[in-house]
C-alpha cells in the first residue's frame, strides 16, 4: 500500500485521525524506505523546533506592557503610552509621576505601583493570612499502642527461601477469570474519601515556609517576567478563601503550631488518583496474583511534605509501595548473568501475628561509576509563574548543580525551558564544561505559565540529536506538576513520550513544590516514557535522587519488570498485595511482552510484600459464604510450599521478555528470627496502612511501627531511617485525640474494618 | 474562580506577549511595529470575550496579532525583510559544535528562502506549536491548504538541506 507524501508529512506532525495512523502504519512496518523518509522527517522538524525556539525574544516595551495591562479603560492606550514616554523628560517628570499615581489610583487601587521596577513576589510569608487551615479529615484513630507484639526481633542474617527452579520455563495458562480488583464490599470509611475528593483534596494545611538559607534573597533576586502574572494564578488568599470546602474540619493542635500566615495557594489543585487496597484474595478462585513492580518514591517525599507542615497526607497520597521502595535494603547482589537478584523471606505479620507477611526483595546490579555508559541528558525545566517559589525552581537549579558536578567529558547536557514559551537556554554541552552548564542553569527565571507540550518535544529533538547509542539518553522533566499541553494534547502528549521511549529515550519525572502537584499524572508520564518519578522537597532529596543513585535514576538495567506469583491453596487460605494497587495487572498481562511495566535501575532494590492467611487460620471472606465444595486441604506445620513466584524482564534494549521462577517456601519462623531489613520494611508497610487509614492495619499502631524500626537503623548510612522514625513520631501526634482502645477480640483472624 | 479581565489579559500577556513579539517582527521586520501590533492585539484582548477565548487563545492572539501587523505594513512602508537578524554568525572553529552549528545555520537559511507563506506555516507549526486548524484559523488558509503547504515547505528545505550535504551533514 502506498502513503500519498501529504499525508506522511501530516502523520509525523501528529494530524492524522486513528484510522488513519494504524494504516500508515502498517505501510511503515512493511516499508524500511518509508520508514527512513518519516525518520528523517522528525528529525528535520526536531532541527526547526530547535532553531526557531533559539530565536530571540524580544522584550515588550514597558510602557506599552503597562498600558495594556491597565487596560483601554483607563487613558487610552495611546494616551497611555504618550503620557509614559513622557518620563523621559526630567522636567516634567514630578507632574508626569503624580498624574500617573492619581490615575493608576483611581483605576486600579493602590496596589499598582506605576514603576514597573518594583517587583510584588509571592512569598508565601507575606502579610495577607486570613486563611483558614485545613487539615484532611485524621485517619482513623490508631489502635492502643503496644498491642500484643512480639518481642523485638534479634538481629543477624536469615537465609534466603528461594530455591531457583525452572528459569526459562513456560507459564501455565488458567482458566480462571482475571483477578477482580474491585474490593469486595465499600467499608463506611469511604464514603467520606469520596467526598474529600469531589471537593478539592484534603489539603496540607499552609504553612509559612521557613526561609531557607540564602533562598529566599535569591528567589526576591529573580527578575519576574512580569509582576502580576505571577499573583495570578499562584495568588493566595483569594483563591484559598473560595476554595476551601465548607465544612471542612479544621484542626488546631496544641503542640503542632498551626500557623497563621498564608500557606502555598496553589495547595487545593494537588490530584491524587483513588487508592483502593488490594483485598484479600482466595487462591482457589485467583491463584495468580500479577503485578508490576515500581521503583518511584516520590509519595515518601510527598508525605514527608506533609508532616513536616503538620497534616496528615490524604490517604490516596500513600502509596505503600513507594514508602516501602523508598528505602534500601541489603539483599544480596546479583551473582549470575541476571541483571538482577531475588530475595524472599517468610515471617509473623507484626499486625497480625497468625498471619503471615511473605517479603520479596529485588536487587538490581550496582554499577560502578566509572562503568557507567556516558549520558545524554536533556533537562526539560519549568519556568512557570508557579515555579517562582523557594521550594521550586531555585531547588531545582540546586539539585541539579549536585547532578552536573557527577558528570564527566563524555556525558553532555542541555537545558531547556517551558512557561508560555519554549527554548533551548543551553544547547547540548559536554559535562567537562561544567563551569557554562551551572551558568545557564543560574540564569534561569520564573515566569509565565506552562505550556508542556512544546517543551517536551525540543527537549525530545536535542535528546535525539545528540543522541549516544549505548548510553542514557534521557529527558529529565522537572516541574511542580501543571503541566499543561492544552486539553486535546494529552493523548498526543503520552504518544509522543511513549514513542520516544521505544526509541530509546526515556523519561524521568523530577516533582518539585507543594500546591499544584499533578502527582497521578506525573506518575503517568514517567512510567510511559520508562522512566522513574522521583518528588523531590528539599536538597539532600536531590542528593539521594540524582547523586546516590545517579547510577539508578539514569541507567535502567531492566525494563517491564513484572511479577506473577501463584498462591498454593493448601497452604495459603488468602493472600492480599500490600500496595502496588496502580500496578495490578490482569494475570494474561504477565506473558504479554507488549503490556508495559516498571524499570529497574542500577543498584536500585524493590520490595513488594504479601499479607497470608495461612490454612489452618480461621477467615472469612467478607460478604462471600464459606464455600462447602472446595477441598480445603488441612497441611501440617513446618515448611511447605507457598507457591511459585515468577519473573519476567526485558533487557533495557530488547523487545522479548525471560523469565526466571521460583518456589516460595514458609519455614514458619517467628518475629525473633525476622531480618532487620524485614522488620524495617514492616514497618514502613505499618506506617503506611495506619496513614491510609486502611481496613487493613489490624494491629498496626505507631509503637509498633517504632519498635520494627529500631533494629534497622544498625544499617543506616545516610541517615534516612532515623529520619522516618521522627516522621512516625509526627504521625502520630497528628492522630490525636487518642485512639479508641480497639475492641477485636485477639483469637478473632478476620480483618475488620478499621480494626473496630 | 473570579478571575477579572485584567487577570487574563495580564496572564495572556507573560504567557504569549514574547511569543507575539516574535511572530509580528517576523511580519513586519521592524520591531517598532511588531511592538504597536502586540499592544494593539493586547488592547483588543481587553475588548474581547475572554471567556469564550480562553481554550484557544494563543491561535486568536496570534491571528488578531497577524492582522494588525499586516494592516501596519499596508498602512506604513511595504515590508522590509520578512527575517531579521539572522545574519550569518557562523564562527567557524574546530570545536565540537561548530558543525552543529554550521548545519543550524543551514536550516535557518534554508527557512528563509522558503515563501512567505510556508515561512510562515512553519513558524505556526514549529515555533507555536499549533496544529494545521489553529494555523488555518491564524492564516486565513484552508486547512488542507495548511497540510500542503507545510509538505511542500518541509519537502523543499530537505532537497535544499540536502544539496548542502556534499559539505558535510551534521549531528
Amino acid at each position: 500500500m502506498s502513503v500519498e507524501k501529504e499525508r506522511l508529512t501530516a502523520y509525523v506532525l501528529d494530524e492524522v485521525e486513528a484510522t488513519e495512523r494504524a494504516a500508515i502504519e502498517a505501510a511503515l512496518a512493511a516499508d524500511p524506505e518509508l520508514r527512513a523518509e518519516v525518520e528523517e522527517l522528525r528529525l528535520l522538524g526536531g532541527e526547526l523546533r530547535t532553531v526557531l525556539a533559539a530565536e530571540p525574544e524580544p522584550i515588550f516595551d514597558p510602557k506599552r506592557r503597562q498600558a495594556v495591562e491597565h487596560g483601554p479603560a483607563t487613558l487610552g492606550s495611546r494616551g497611555l503610552t504618550y503620557l509614559a514616554s513622557w518620563l523621559r523628560w526630567p522636567v516634567l517628570v514630578p507632574v508626569a509621576v503624580c498624574g500617573l499615581l492619581l490615575i493608576v489610583f483611581l483605576s486600579r487601587g493602590p496596589e499598582i505601583t506605576p514603576d514597573s521596577k518594583v517587583v510584588e513576589t509571592p512569598v508565601p510569608d507575606s502579610a495577607e493570612a486570613e486563611v483558614v487551615a485545613v487539615v484532611p479529615p485524621p485517619v482513623e484513630a490508631a489502635p492502643e499502642p503496644g498491642r500484643a507484639q512480639p518481642t523485638a526481633p534479634r538481629t543477624g542474617t536469615v537465609p534466603t527461601e528461594v530455591a531457583a527452579t525452572t528459569a526459562g520455563a513456560e507459564a501455565e495458562r488458567t482458566g480462571f477469570q482475571p483477578p477482580p480488583v474491585e474490593p469486595t464490599a465499600m467499608p463506611v470509611q469511604q464514603a467520606d474519601q469520596l467526598v474529600a475528593l469531589a471537593t478539592p483534596p484534603p489539603t496540607p494545611l499552609p504553612q509559612p515556609r521557613p526561609k531557607r538559607d540564602g533562598v529566599l534573597s535569591h528567589l526576591q533576586g529573580v527578575a519576574l517576567f512580569d509582576e502580576t502574572s505571577s499573583s495570578f494564578g499562584g495568588a493566595g488568599p483569594l483563591m484559598m478563601r473560595t476554595l476551601t470546602p465548607p465544612g471542612a474540619p479544621v484542626m488546631a493542635d496544641e503542640g503542632i503550631s498551626l500557623p497563621g500566615a498564608q500557606g502555598d495557594p496553589n495547595f487545593n489543585t494537588e490530584a491524587y488518583d483513588r487508592i483502593r487496597d488490594n483485598p484479600f484474595k482466595d487462591p482457589r478462585q485467583d491463584p495468580l496474583s500479577t503485578f508490576s513492580i515500581d521503583v518511584d518514591t516520590a509519595a515518601y517525599a510527598n508525605v514527608r511534605r506533609f508532616l513536616e507542615r503538620s497534616a496528615l497526607p490524604p490517604p490516596d497520597a500513600v502509596r505503600i509501595e513507594e514508602l516501602v521502595n523508598y528505602f534500601d535494603y541489603a539483599y544480596p547482589e546479583p551473582t549470575g548473568k541476571e541483571p538482577f537478584a531475588v530475595d524472599v523471606e517468610v515471617n509473623q505479620a507484626p499486625w497480625k501475628p497468625e498471619h503471615r507477611l511473605l517479603r520479596i526483595g529485588i536487587k538490581g546490579r550496582t554499577m560502578k561509576s566509572q562503568a557507567r555508559p556516558a549520558a545524554n541528558l536533556v533537562f526539560l525545566l519549568d519556568v512557570s509563574g508557579s515555579m517562582n517559589h523557594p521550594d521550586k525552581l531555585p531547588l531545582v537549579q540546586r539539585s541539579l548543580r549536585l547532578l552536573v558536578e557527577q558528570l564527566g567529558p563524555s556525558d553532555r547536557v542541555a537545558i531547556a525551558v517551558y512557561a508560555g514559551s519554549s527554548g533551548l537556554v543551553l544547547p547540548s554541552t559536554p559535562g567537562s564544561e561544567g563551569a557554562t552548564i551551572l551558568q545557564a542553569l543560574d540564569r534561569l527565571q520564573a515566569g509565565g505559565s506552562t505550556n508542556g507540550g512544546q517543551g517536551i518535544r525540543l527537549a525530545y529533538d536535542v535528546a535525539r540529536q545528540h543522541f549516544v547509542p549505548g548510553g542514557i539518553n534521557r529527558v529529565v522533566l522537572a516541574t511542580d506538576g501543571d503541566f499543561n499541553v492544552g486539553v486535546t494534547n494529552r493523548g498526543e502528549l503520552t504518544r509522543l513520550i511513549e514513542d520516544q521511549a521505544k526509541s530509546k529515550i526515556f523519561l524521568t519525572v523530577l516533582g518539585f513544590g507543594s500546591g499544584n502537584l499533578k502527582d497521578a499524572q506525573m506518575e503517568e508520564l514517567a512510567d510511559r516514557g520508562n522512566g522513574q518519578y522521583a518528588y523531590i522537597d528539599r536538597l539532600q532529596e536531590a542528593r539521594k535522587v540524582l547523586v546516590e543513585q545517579l547510577g539508578g535514576t539514569l541507567q535502567t538495567i531492566a525494563k517491564d519488570v513484572k511479577l506473577q506469583l501463584e498462591f498454593n491453596p493448601a497452604a495459603v487460605k488468602a493472600y492480599r498485595l500490600i500496595g502496588y494497587e496502580n500496578r495490578v495487572l490482569a494475570k494474561e498481562d504477565f506473558n504479554d511482552d507488549t503490556k508495559d511495566a516498571g524499570e529497574l535501575g542500577a543498584g536500585h532494590t524493590v520490595t513488594a510484600l504479601y499479607e497470608l492467611v495461612p490454612s489452618e487460620v480461621a477467615f472469612e471472606f467478607k460478604g462471600v459464604d464459606p464455600l462447602k465444595y472446595q477441598q480445603t486441604a488441612p497441611s501440617g506445620k513446618g515448611t511447605m510450599e507457598l507457591g511459585t513466584l515468577k519473573l519476567r524482564y526485558k533487557e533495557p534494549e530488547g523487545s522479548r521478555s525471560g523469565l526466571l521462577a521460583f518456589t516460595l517456601r514458609d519455614k514458619g519462623r517467628k518475629a525473633p528470627e525476622r531480618s532487620p531489613d524485614f522488620a524495617f520494611a514492616a514497618a514502613v508497610a505499618g506506617f503506611g496502612l495506619l496513614l491510609r487509614g486502611s481496613e487493613y492495619k489490624a494491629g498496626s499502631s505507631y509503637t509498633q511501627v517504632r519498635e520494627l524500626t529500631t533494629p534497622g537503623l544498625a544499617r543506616d548510612p545516610h541517615g534516612y531511617r532515623r529520619e522516618f522514625l521522627g516522621l512516625v513520631d509526627r504521625a502520630e501526634r497528628l492522630a490525636l485525640p487518642p485512639p479508641i482502645p480497639d475492641p477485636l477480640p485477639t483469637g478473632e483472624a478476620e480483618p475488620t474494618g478499621g480494626g473496630r | 474562580m473570579s478571575e477579572t479581565k485584567g487577570d487574563f489579559v495580564r496572564v495572556c500577556l507573560a504567557d504569549h506577549g514574547s511569543h507575539l513579539l516574535r511572530y509580528a517582527r517576523r511580519l513586519t521586520g521592524d520591531p517598532e511595529r511588531a511592538q504597536d501590533a502586540v499592544q494593539e492585539t493586547f488592547l483588543a484582548l481587553w475588548r474581547a470575550d475572554h471567556e469564550g477565548l480562553r481554550p484557544r487563545i494563543l491561535p486568536w492572539l496570534l491571528a488578531v496579532c497577524r492582522n494588525k501587523a499586516l494592516d501596519r505594513n499596508k498602512k506604513e512602508r511595504p515590508m522590509v525583510a520578512l527575517q531579521e537578524g539572522s545574519a550569518p554568525s557562523v564562527e567557524v572553529s574546530p570545536q565540537d559544535g561548530a558543525l552543529a552549528r554550521e548545519r543550524e545555520w543551514r536550516v535557518r537559511t534554508a527557512l528563509d528562502a522558503l515563501p512567505e507563506r510556508q515561512q510562515e506555516v512553519v513558524v505556526l507549526k514549529f515555533q507555536n506549536g499549533l496544529s494545521y486548524r489553529e494555523i488555518a484559523e491564524v492564516t486565513g488558509l484552508s486547512v488542507s491548504n495548511v497540510g500542503f503547504q507545510l509538505h511542500v515547505a518541509l519537502k523543499t528545505l530537505r532537497e535544499r538541506l540536502a544539496e548542502d550535504k556534499t559539505a558535510g551533514g551534521a549531528a
